[in-house]
Order: C-alpha cells, then structure tokens, then sequence
C-alpha cells in the first residue's frame, strides 16, 4: 500500500531530519571541542583558537598526565569499583527480581510493597553516613558496595522482564524435575540478556561516574576513583578561568588547562569503549510499569 | 504451606537481600530518630540525649532554610517544565525517522554525555563557557556581543543548570518512551491511515494515549524528587558568586552535615525532605489513579 505523501508531510520529514541532526551536533560538539583542546598547544588554548581541530599538535598534556602516575593507581581503583560493584549489583537484582516475578508467590504483594516503600521514603544522608561508619567500612570500597547493592528501580525493569517470559517454558521444566535454581540459571537467564546487558550497563555506569560516595568515604588518596582524581584536578584551576578576565599569567595556566582536557578524555574512554556493545539491547530491555498486579 | 515447600528456593534467593533492605533501606530509617535527639558520635545513638523539636525549631527559623528550600524547589519547577517534556518530544520525532542508519547514529550520539560522569561535563561546561577561552564566548564574539560571564551570573546559572540536564540526560530518557511506542499495536496505525489520518492525528491519538501510562509514571518519580536536586551535577556547577541561586537542599546538607559534622541538626533536614518527597509521590500517584491510569501502584 503506498500513499501519497502530502506538501505539508514533506516538510514535516526533512524539518525533522534537519532538527535532529542539529541536536546531535550539538550535543557531540563539546566532546569534540575538548578532544582537541587536549592535542593543542598551550598558546592555542589560551588565545582561544582550538574549535573542531587541534591547532599546534602536541601531546605534552597526555604526558604530563601520565607522569603524574597517580592517574594510573585511580584508574585502576575505578575499574575494580566498578567491576566488583556492578557484579554484586546484577546478583542481587536477579536474586530479588526472579521470586517477584512470580505471580503465585505466596506473600508476593507484601513483600513488593516493602521493597519498593524505600524507593519511596529513605533515612537520608546522614543516617545512611552514620551505619557505614558504625559498621566500620569507612576508607573500605565496602562503605561503596554495600549500601547499594540492589537498585528498586532497576530491579523493576528486571521484574517486568522476567514476567515477560511465557510460564509455559518453566512449567515444562518442572515436569522434567528441574528446581527453581537451575530453572533460573538454565532457562531464564539465557533468555534474558537483554535486560542484562541493559542493567550491567545503568549500573556500571553508576560505578563509573560515582563521585560523592567515593569523597566522603574514601579517605586515603592512593585509594580514591577517577572522578575524585579529576575533580581534585579541576579545582587547582577552575578558578583561574572562572575570573580569566585577567589572563595574563598564560605561561602558568597553559599546561593546567591542557591537562584538564587530556584528563577528561581519559576518564571518558573507557566507558565508550564499553557502550556500543551493550547499545543494541537497550530498547528490548527497558520497559518499566505498574508495579502492582 | 504446601506452596511454602514448593518454593523454598525462591525464599532462599530472596532472602539475603531482603536483609540487605533491613540493614542499609529500615536501619537508616531508624536512624532519623536522631533528628529528635543530640547526637554524638562517642555516645551513639541510643545513649544520646532527647532534645525535642530543638533542631527543627533552629531548622524552620533560619533563613539559610528557606533559601535553599526556594533554590531546591525553583531549580526542580524548571526542570519539570523544560526538561521533562524533552525526552518525550524527541522520542516522537526520533519515531518519525525512516532511515534507520540516521536514526541509530542520532541516538547512539544523544545518549553519549548520559554516561559521561558530572565531574567531567562539570569541567567542560565551565570550559566551553569561560569568558575567555571558551567556545561559546568566541562565539558571541563573532557578533560582536561582550563576553558573559555566564557560571557567575544569577540570572545565567539556572539556565545553564537545565541546559546542562538537557545534555545529560534528555537522550537517554528517550529510551524509556521509545521503548513504550514499540510496544504500540502496528495495526492501529495501518487502521488510521485507511482512515485517511494525517502524521499529527496519528501522533495525537494513536503514539501519545500509547505511552501515557510511562509519562505517568515518570511524571509520579519526578515529582518524588522536588525536594532533591542530584548533589553532583549542582556541586560541579555551582561557585561562591551563584550561591545565592545554586545552594540547594543537598549540597547544604554536605557542607553543614559532613563537613561541619552538625548531624542532628542535617537529619532533621533530612527528615523533612524524605516527609514531603513521600506526601509528593504518593499524591500524585492517587492523582494519576483518580484520573484512569494504573500509576506506579
């Protein structure tokens, strides 16, 4: 069947496509912008040249960054972070998500109602600060892990999956003699990967990006995470640009001001690296909904 | 009882993790009994003593309550208004797009700074932005316009506050929807084209009654959140000239709660915010119910 489009559905599509393709733009632009602040000269970023491509190639910045060293040691804390972190997240989601996901579950309901009161109501941040030091986790990734181990949010994403997945699958299972757990393992969890890739990716990135927890909890330095690292970067010198009206000591903000960047783009790669592979599974994995039923 | 045996597997999986919400969700919750108490560390909680409404009464007559409360509610009021309705417009046009080459680079390229950490989109706002070396500044420049100092303007800084949400997270939030007008029927819309209706009549009856009950629901998270402005994105931002404008609830419970270990006083703070956040979320869910659509419960 094929319609004639209208005059006016015309413009509609190619206003659309020129719309979006706005959007994009300027949302990459800045990205692009600090990549090649990252590659200039000193004297470039100070008079305000670099746009879309380094002027003056160099890469003094990305060395001076890895001279540094500690760059290392907290890109290193920020992988274990988020790779333990975001193992224990996706066991504990499916741990909690699975028996939910089952209608016949005797006290189903109230357990549901309990679970998701705290998405709802929370002790805040001093209560929360005080257990993890009461349980003496202070300067311990544990003071990260613990507290956050399941995510009600996400664990409803996974529930509403997994109720997704026909019965009929699991009671042919069960005829066969198979227990609940070998059932999960076995049948459900292949079947699954949308949604776990979905989840491992919002809690990775959660791990990844975490700044707040990591400052007030991890007090010694060589322990600390990237964004930590950076921030303590950023602010040595954010307040020479805040107020570069007089910008007249360049020779001293040159480096710092390229350092940030290459900073930046460091700290960033890794998690673009991760992201196409985990791209293709967002749409099917993410459905949320009603929580009753 | 029977039904207990036959699923004590999932109990058992269920169990370690409902203790998880004992100890780090109930215990804390516990805890805001403080609030009502002087606490200090060395005496702990239960030995500490009661003082009343004391730190509420210090709360609710200090005028630094009412100005980050004024800056929580006002930065959350705009975002409610230009950022919300973002994600779901894009969806729509993104729906709109045959070519599915352009259509997947414009997502993968929207969704990019949502997992970029607000440590760094921090840094490169104040970058791109600097009076000096930034970009957009080289840009007005080109018109001929005087450089603005906008990370130190009252006026520029909640602009730049929800530009910056925008950024982040408006592209990422259009999966929640495009997920949901997946989920629409195919047969409805072949229906309304026999039926002669055009892209905008498609959109209004067909797309948008499909993917109300996600709007509502996010709508419902949303209006949880009016008292809590994420700590990060504002910390990041925000600067001594912008105070008056940029210190919300939770930074202000940071720097007088932690840094300035002031714990009770925070928790009863604290306590208010989590009272009103309830009353938020759960009223706009009954409003939500009142008006036909399932809700969050």
């Amino acid at each position: 069947m094929h319609i004639k489009q209208s005059m006016s559905e015309r413009v509609f599509y190619v206003v659309n496509y020129l719309f979006l393709a706005l959007c994009a733009v300027v949302t990459i632009f800045p990205f692009i912008n600090i990549l090649a602040t990252s590659l200039s000269s000193g004297r470039a970023i100070m008079s305000g040249e670099v746009f879309l491509w380094p002027v003056e190639w160099n890469l003094s910045s990305y060395r001076t960054l890895w001279q540094d060293g500690q760059m290392f040691v907290a890109l290193k804390n920020s992988v274990i972070i988020t790779v333990v972190g975001t193992a224990i997240n996706m066991v504990g989601t499916i741990m909690i998500a699975y028996p939910l996901s089952k209608k016949r579950l005797r006290g189903r309901s109230i357990i549901t109602k309990f679970i998701v009161f705290t998405m709802l109501f929370n002790g805040g941040l001093i209560p929360n600060f005080i257990l993890v030091k009461m349980l003496g986790l202070m300067n311990t990734y544990g003071a990260l892990w613990f507290p956050a181990i399941v995510s009600v949010y996400n664990m409803t994403i996974m529930l509403n999956f997994f109720r997704g997945i026909p019965d009929s699958l699991e009671e042919a299972a069960q005829i066969d003699g198979a227990n609940e757990i070998y059932i999960l393992v076995k049948l459900i969890l292949p079947l699954s990967m949308p949604v776990i890739a979905t989840l491992t990716l919002f809690y990775a990135v959660g791990w990844w990006n975490n700044y707040f927890n990591v400052m007030i909890y991890i007090t010694s330095s060589d322990k600390v995470s990237m964004t930590v690292k950076l921030m303590q970067m950023i602010n040595t010198i954010s307040d020479t640009m805040l107020n570069s009206g007089e910008g007249v000591q360049a020779q001293e903000k040159m480096v710092p001001e390229g350092i940030k960047a290459a900073a930046i783009v460091v700290s960033t790669v890794p998690i673009l690296c991760v992201y196409p592979f985990l791209q293709k599974y967002f749409v099917k994995g993410v459905m949320i909904g009603s929580l009753k039923g | 009882m029977r039904s207990l045996i036959y699923d004590r597997y999932l109990y058992l999986l269920m169990l370690p993790i409902l203790f998880y919400f004992v100890i780090f969700k109930y215990l804390p919750m516990l805890g805001l009994v403080m609030a009502f108490k002087d606490f200090n560390l060395t005496m702990g909680i239960i030995d500490s003593p009661w003082v009343g409404l004391k730190h509420f009464e210090r709360l609710f007559s200090s005028p630094d309550f009412y100005q980050i409360l004024r800056n929580t509610l006002l930065l959350n009021v705009y975002s409610i208004l230009f950022y919300f309705p973002v994600p779901i417009i894009l969806s729509l046009l993104l729906n709109e797009v045959k070519n599915r080459v352009f259509k997947k680079t414009v997502q993968s390229i929207l969704y990019i700074p949502y997992f970029i950490s607000w440590v760094v989109l921090g840094g490169i706002i104040i970058s791109l932005l600097s009076p000096s070396t930034g970009v957009v500044n080289a840009i007005l420049k080109l018109f001929h316009i005087e450089p603005i100092y906008f990370m130190k303007s009252t006026f520029w800084w909640p602009v730049v506050y929800v530009l910056s949400s925008i950024w982040q997270s408006a592209g990422w939030g259009t999966i929640i929807y495009m997920a949901a007008i997946t989920g629409i029927d195919a047969e409805q819309y072949e229906a309304a084209l026999i039926d002669g209706a055009n892209k905008w009549q498609q959109v209004w009856h067909i797309t948008l009654p499909g993917i109300r009950s996600t709007i509502a629901i996010m709508l419902i998270l949303r209006m949880g959140q009016m008292l809590d402005v994420g700590f990060e994105q504002v910390y990041m931002l925000q600067n001594d000239a912008v105070h008056s404008v940029s210190e919300v609830i939770s930074t202000y419970e940071y720097r007088i709660g932690l840094a300035g270990a002031q714990y009770s006083y925070t928790t009863a703070l604290g306590l208010f915010k989590s009272v009103i956040g309830l009353i938020l979320i759960t009223s706009t869910n009954k409003v939500v119910n009142l008006l036909g659509e399932d809700g969050l419960w």
